[in-house]
């Protein structure tokens, strides 16, 4: 089975961000991935570690991302594991469809976006070491 | 992420957006945009064509220059976003709050609207 694996690692931070995303593409690049499949991986990652950096260290600790990805025929698979704060996101509503412009809430777009884009549901869990560990299947149309 | 602002017609503001409204994109756009359409509470209407991506921070930094500008009586009206970017549009109930048209011309309508 065509499988191949990119360990991504970066500290948690904006500029780690941007390293990080930049190794992300170059994985995406090699794999040629285009349409559907590019933008929604590339929408995982984009929200994954924006929430990680943004709410993982609210204790002043040191964050640390290991992202791994996994390109199969079918399916990119991408394996985030943080050093953060507890977070599960399963049981996360996604926010209610707004009723106005002035009633809008702000939030809580970024794991709608990431559920749409993932091929069944995330699976998470915490591990022995305290990290997260959030597995997200991006469906591979190319 | 780049800003370009075309001429004013019938005093609706017309912009584009070039490039993406990531995080970073976000951060380096939005102070930028939100001076320019805000304080005079306009009417405007932003070219999306070039626009490759658009995440949360995008969706956000819409909704709250489109509210900000609804409160001063102006209005923000986007169009032409590619497939992709209106999908996000979609599933995030955007184009229910914010005018989304295919199209300048139909932009331009609603913006006077």
């Amino acid at each position: 089975m065509h499988s191949r694996r990119v360990e991504i690692r970066f500290p948690g931070t904006h500029e780690g961000f941007a390293q990080g995303f930049a190794q992300l593409l170059s994985a995406l690049d090699a794999e040629r991935l285009q349409g559907v499949s590019r933008y929604n991986s590339e929408l995982v990652f984009e929200e994954i570690v924006d929430n990680i950096v943004s709410h993982g260290a609210t204790d002043g600790r040191e964050l640390q991302v290991h992202v791994t990805l996994e390109a199969r025929r079918d399916a990119i698979i991408l394996t985030f594991e943080d050093n953060g704060v507890l977070f599960d996101p399963r049981g996360l509503p996604d926010p209610q469809p707004p009723k106005s412009l002035e009633d809008a809430k702000i939030g809580g777009f970024g794991l709608m976006l990431v559920r749409r884009a993932a091929a069944g549901p995330l699976e998470y869990q915490r591990t022995a070491s305290g990290c997260n560990l959030l597995t997200v299947t991006v469906q591979r149309a190319d | 992420m780049q800003l370009q602002v075309g001429d004013a017609v019938d005093g609706i503001l017309a912009l584009a957006l070039i490039g993406r409204l990531d995080t970073p994109g976000v951060d380096s756009i939005e102070t930028q945009l939100t001076a320019h359409l805000v304080p005079g509470g306009a009417r405007a209407m932003i070219d999306l064509s070039q626009v490759t991506f658009i995440g949360s921070g995008g969706i956000r930094m819409f909704i709250t220059i489109a509210r900000a500008l609804a409160r001063r009586g102006g209005k923000l009206v986007l169009y032409g976003a590619q497939p992709l970017v209106a999908q996000v549009f979609e599933t995030t109930s955007l184009n229910t709050i914010v005018p989304v048209r295919a199209d300048v011309t139909a932009a331009a309508a609603a913006a006077r609207s």
